[in-house]
């Protein structure tokens, strides 16, 4: 009784408990998501009618909310342009959130509705000198997003005026805008490289990296504005932020690429040197693009015995994610092309594991291949074996042909290749029967040719592994061989290469084997597939060109002529039609021709021995499928070698020129080792201008014809006379240039000085 | 170098979330949502979708693309490229932006984003330039300036009072508190903390791959140390190894002074607030003191390493038989640890196309019927026989024990038939586990030290390990 009491009050408690928590959830639901986003990103579109009345009220939560609504609708891809005038009257609104909204929706409009924008120029031109730096950058960012060439003028003044910002973020932001502006008007080419000559002597490593990217797009071609601050960009790489990094890295490769010389082994520049070991700690970056930048610099910089230190850092990344692993694995492969022993080694970690894509798949069976040798070949070739029981058809015939090449490449396992060839051509699966077989003939005919040609001499196998035996060993199975296609190609192989000078127990002037192989086929004939029967034929006319002579062939081979023209496939009948008749002119015996008492009625060219045995015989494709050798001159990193199709705009790097140029150009006060011990700083500051100054005259000296000298040589005309000038301009320029450059340093350091002496971290 | 924007897909395909692009053609994206969503239903099986599509040009004019694609939750993020530009590079940055939406959101799903799509949007305008390049990505710089979403901001909008925004306008008047004022790039200024703690995560995982004949072909062992900093100001952190010997090929977060690792193996750092990973390293096995100094002198270790295998922590005696129209399986299970358990155990096989008419047995012990309780058709679930399951979609079978006992034996036996002539079952089972409070490595953290700072911080080390094997029959 007591027990039923107890229940019922348990029963009731938690009943209770559950309606509470009913009541609650509801409650809670309402208190947080009546006003949530969620609502307005699922509200229908005819909802948003009311936002223009929102934009224009008073209150920050109304204009908050038409915001997000605005920015919901952006979302499902309407366009939401004809709000534009409301919204940029709030852009001076105090309610940082609404103004960041008010910015994103600016962001994507302000391209596709310039005029209205260009209304609310004046706010963004006030936005600049607000005191915080988001916001300015915003501003700015808005700004070079309207595309009115009216305004570039506006815009320049703009990012020149950020590029000197207090604030490194904005200065990002201003060299981000370079390339826009640039887009905009190129006419504003001049101030644009000015405003990224000061941008790159910042001091501050986080704007670096967009001055990279403001410098690639504007004036990719003005390398010599990196003279002076190359090293300085090398020491620093280490503190610009990962993004930056990736971008610097491929600025000073090309840097070095044109204006280093060539490294070799016993001699690599300073300079290269230095770019090299500054770059080497960002192997361990966590970002793969950066490991792959660095990867880049050793591969295209570094002379071949740099080239082993970035194999374990791209080892490494194949384990990061599925996606990293198939576009490096990529990389791996392309690197291996040139250096296959690098790799060789680490041939475990690039085993197939069956959850892999299907393209890592495919890359890392290329890759085993070549990095299969005398040591490995045995453990390679055991995987690439089980790789053929693969659920991809794609995968197997891969692996398979990749035992082919094994056996073509490496003598030394042929035979192994072979039987395990052998074995798969009795597997129930096509892919792997077609594609066995399709290697095997690929390998008999490689080898017979390399005999014939004795160019591979090499390659040419011992008398047991000969390619006849091959064959042989094959005509002895036929039985087993089932696989239509398989049948096929072996039958062909037989008729192909059954000549034989040797004498032998069977019919003259063919090998032992291959009347039998014949014998045996034809008497299933009427049960094979069309491709087999075609074969058969030919193999039978084969063997009567090679022996005419003997009796028994011949019977067998008008019974399997008799059989195939009266086939039920035309292409059977028509194979025989044309046979026979080939045929004819061999002064056969009766049984292949007496039966076809029309044929002299005929008439037409009657062909001799010789003939019918060079038609049937001769021009026939012995190919080995040569490499495939497409994106050879793909770049490591880059898009092309991924997807294996040119993708336009792919900018090689340029070769290395036969001797740099002039290496005092890169040297500046800061890398002066130590100052001469007589002098004082500052009298050594002004003979190392004088030598940065000197060395621009050094390149012009031969486009300009002009001695290097000091003393002028007499005028001839007026053109030549304005001409020189004008580099004399030139030179005063860059000498004021070179003075600002020396004066802004000089303000950086102390920033530096501030910077370490605070809580910045040195590495 | 840079990406032509983002786009989220949710899981029917449609997009949820879009940045601008760079690119004059409206058509541009939804090109590249195309791509994708054709190249969905040609993939036979779930992960064969390659990660960069080529996309050909919509008129001759363009340059053809690609678009890199990650899968995320239930979401799928694109991230078309075109020109030169590296694919790592947006998978790199696709990384970066998931670890930040994760940092904002918690568990990703299309809901969450669909629910916080303003701050999405404050996210995406901070990390990627209209043109493509990736601005703010460090997650302490951008809390500055994108607030995350949280309880007690919703509240209070519902509320009516906009604290939040007007908290926002004012610290950004302030000199100090605004974004960008941390001399640190990675790290907030001004942090303060009652209690100041620091943990460190050691996480494990084996990747193997075993023949049929029980042998190891290839296996190594990487690590991360996730960390979670709960320090007031500006710590600088000295963390030293026991046995540093038995790492190698290390990656480390920004933080890390690279150059004093490479000279007396500690890891040095000011580190960012909050979680994250502070160093990856990948477990030499047959380090011993004398070789860690051989691998000083810089000579390949590599050699020695591949030869030197981690001890698979199972045993497994897998044996299948194809017929004609199916095939049965058998596998049979041995823990190898002598005293640890093995967690999470999950082993999938793919069955090939056209499989169904799965039916299993699991059981603990031996595999006599007589111990194992038989499953019912399609599942069989007993917490102390092992579950299994087949999914008619990927046309795995999966078998899952949630505790593996030191030295137990667990076996499953089964049949599956097959739609086409000869099944093709994939050639290997894969085998995933989770091993708590144990690294293969047995690294172990010397000593924390703090300077610039007062305080003494707690410190928290654990360890976890799991594996990948893969076992082939």
């Amino acid at each position: 009784m007591s027990a039923v009491y107890l229940n019922s009050i348990s029963e009731n408690a938690s009943r209770l408990g559950m309606r509470l928590q009913e009541s609650f959830s509801e409650h809670t639901r309402e208190l947080t998501l009546a006003k949530g986003s969620s609502s307005l990103y699922l509200e229908p579109d005819d909802k948003g009618r009311n936002i223009r009345k929102q934009l224009d009220s008073s209150s920050d939560r109304e204009k908050l909310d038409a915001m997000k609504r605005l920015v919901a609708l952006i979302s499902k891809g309407r366009n939401v342009s004809e709000y534009f005038a409301q919204v940029v009257k709030n852009v001076a609104s105090q309610n940082l959130e609404i103004r960041k909204l008010v910015y994103i929706y600016l962001l994507r409009y302000a391209e596709h509705e310039p005029d209205l924008a260009l209304l609310s120029i004046n706010t963004f031109q006030k936005d600049l000198t607000d005191s915080n730096p988001l916001i300015r950058a915003m501003a700015l960012r808005v700004l070079s997003g309207i595309k009115v060439p009216m305004i570039g003028s506006i815009v320049v003044l703009a990012i020149k005026k950020c590029a000197a910002d207090m604030s490194p973020y904005v200065r990002k932001a201003a060299a981000l805008a370079i390339p826009k502006c640039f887009d905009l008007d190129t006419s504003h080419l001049p101030a644009l490289i000015g405003i990224i000559a000061t941008l790159l002597r910042d001091r501050s490593p986080l704007s670096i990296g967009s001055v990279a990217v403001a410098f690639e797009a504007v004036c990719p071609t003005r390398l010599d504005m990196l003279h002076t601050q190359y090293r300085r960009l090398c020491r620093i790489l280490l503190d610009v932020d990962e993004w930056g990094q990736i971008n610097l890295l491929h600025l000073l490769l090309r840097y070095a690429r044109t204006m280093l010389p060539r490294p070799t082994e016993e001699d690599i520049d300073v300079d290269i040197k230095f770019l090299l070991t500054s770059a080497e700690p960002l192997f361990q970056s966590r970002n793969p693009a950066v490991v792959l930048a660095v990867t880049r610099v050793f591969y295209y910089a570094g002379p071949p015995s740099y080239h082993s230190r970035m194999v374990q850092p791209l080892v490494r990344l194949l384990h990061n994610s599925k996606e990293v692993e198939r576009v490096v694995i990529a990389y791996v492969l392309a690197v291996s092309r040139t250096a296959p022993t690098l790799f060789s080694n680490f041939y475990p970690q690039f085993l197939v594991r069956t959850d892999d894509l299907r393209q890592v798949k495919q890359d890392k069976i290329k890759l085993l291949l070549r990095l299969a040798n005398f040591d490995t070949h045995q453990a390679i070739l055991r995987e690439f074996i089980d790789y053929a029981d693969d659920s991809d058809d794609e995968v197997v015939s891969d692996a398979i042909s990749a035992i082919g090449r094994c056996a073509y490449a490496l003598p030394e396992c042929t035979q192994q290749c072979l039987s395990a060839l052998i074995s798969m051509i009795k597997n129930s699966r096509d892919a792997v029967v077609s594609s066995a077989v399709l290697v095997l003939k690929y390998l008999v005919q490689a080898q017979l040719s390399a005999a014939t040609t004795s160019s591979f001499a090499v390659v040419a196998a011992t008398p047991q592994e000969s390619p006849l035996t091959i064959i042989s060993h094959l005509a002895r199975r036929i039985d087993d061989i089932r696989h239509a296609q398989a049948r096929a190609c072996v039958l062909w192989l037989v008729g192909q290469y059954a000549a034989s000078t040797e004498p032998s127990r069977g019919p003259e002037g063919v090998v032992e084997w291959a009347p039998d192989v014949l014998r045996k086929s034809a008497k299933g004939f009427s049960s094979e597939p069309p491709m087999v029967k075609l074969q058969i034929i030919t193999l039978a006319a084969k063997l009567l060109v090679l022996c005419p002579t003997d009796h028994t062939l011949s019977l067998i081979c008008g019974y399997v002529f008799t059989l195939a023209k009266y086939d039920l496939n035309y292409d059977v009948r028509d194979r025989a039609r044309m046979v026979t008749s080939l045929l004819a002119g061999l002064g056969l015996s009766e049984a292949v021709t007496a039966k076809d008492p029309d044929q002299d009625d005929r008439g037409g060219v009657v062909l001799r021995r010789e003939q019918v045995r060079l038609v049937l015989f001769e021009g026939k494709v012995s190919v080995v499928a040569a490499e495939e050798n497409y994106d050879i001159n793909v770049e490591l990193g880059s898009l092309g070698m991924i997807t294996h199709r040119p993708m336009h705009g792919d900018s090689a790097l340029p070769d290395w020129l036969e001797r740099g140029v002039e290496s005092s150009l890169r040297d500046t006060e800061d890398d002066l080792p130590v100052p001469p011990p007589a002098t004082s700083f500052s009298s050594s500051a002004p003979p190392q201008k004088l030598r940065s100054l000197a060395s621009p005259v050094v390149l012009t000296s031969s486009s300009g014809g002009r001695p290097s000298g000091g003393v002028k040589p007499q005028w001839t005309d007026l053109d030549k006379f304005y001409e020189d000038e004008d580099e004399d301009d030139e030179e005063s320029d860059d000498g004021s240039e070179e003075e600002d450059a020396e004066a802004s340093t000089d303000d950086g350091s102390d920033d530096e000085e501030e910077y370490s002496q605070g809580e910045g971290p040195q590495r | 170098m840079a990406i032509d924007g983002l786009i989220i897909l949710d899981n029917t395909g449609r997009p949820i979330i879009q940045s601008g692009f760079r690119s004059t053609s409206p058509a541009y994206p939804l090109l590249h949502v195309d791509a994708f969503n054709n190249t969905v239903p040609k993939s036979q099986r779930q992960g064969d979708i390659d990660p960069v599509i080529y996309v050909p040009p919509y008129n001759v004019a363009d340059s053809p693309s690609a678009c890199c694609h990650v899968e995320c939750g239930d979401m799928r993020i694109l991230c078309p490229v075109s020109g030169d530009v590296d694919p790592l590079f947006a998978f790199a940055f696709l990384q970066t932006f998931i670890e930040i939406l994760r940092e904002y959101f918690g568990a990703l799903s299309a809901a969450t984003l669909k629910d916080n799509f303003d701050v999405v949007y404050q996210l995406l305008e901070e990390t990627l330039d209209s043109g493509g390049h990736p601005l703010t990505t460090s997650p302490n710089a951008l809390r500055d300036i994108v607030l995350p979403p949280s309880l007690l901001s919703k509240l209070l909008s519902v509320a009516g009072a906009n604290i939040n925004s007007a908290m926002n306008s004012g610290s950004a008047l302030g000199a100090t508190g605004g974004p960008f004022s941390s001399p640190i790039p990675w790290r907030k200024a001004g942090l303060r903390y009652n209690s100041n703690e620091i943990y460190f995560d050691v996480v494990e995982e084996l990747k193997a791959i075993v023949n049929r004949h029980g042998t190891t072909l290839s296996s190594s062992v990487w690590g991360k140390i996730e960390t979670n900093a709960k320090l007031s100001g500006t710590p600088d952190c000295m963390l030293t190894f026991t046995n540093p010997h038995v790492i190698t090929d290390c990656a480390f977060h920004p933080c890390v002074r690279l150059q004093r690792w490479k000279r007396d193996s500690s890891l040095s750092f000011v580190p960012p607030d909050g979680h994250f990973t502070l160093a990856e390293y990948r477990f030499t096995p047959g380090a011993s003191a004398t070789s860690a100094r051989f691998m000083a002198a810089g000579a390949p270790a590599v050699v020695q390493s591949a030869k030197e295998n981690v001890p698979i922590p199972f045993l497994l005696k897998p044996t299948v038989e194809l017929t004609e129209s199916g095939g049965t399986f058998e596998f049979k299970l041995t823990s190898r640890m002598p005293s640890q358990t093995i967690e999470a155990l999950v082993a999938e096989m793919y069955l090939g196309e056209g499989a169904g008419g799965v039916k299993c047995v699991a059981s603990r012990g031996d595999g006599g019927l007589s111990s194992g309780r038989r499953g019912t058709p399609e599942t069989g679930s007993s917490s102390t026989t092992g579950s299994w399951t087949f999914d008619q979609r990927k046309m795995v079978v999966r078998w899952e024990i949630p505790v593996v006992p030191p030295s137990s034996v667990w076996s499953l036996r089964g049949s599956f038939t097959s739609l086409n002539s000869s099944p093709r079952p994939a050639h290997a089972l894969q085998v995933r586990f989770t091993l708590s409070s144990f690294t293969f490595s047995t690294l172990k953290v010397d000593q924390l030290k703090v300077t610039g700072e007062v305080y003494k911080p707690y410190k928290g080390v654990r360890g976890k390990a799991t594996g990948n094997v893969e076992w082939r029959w």
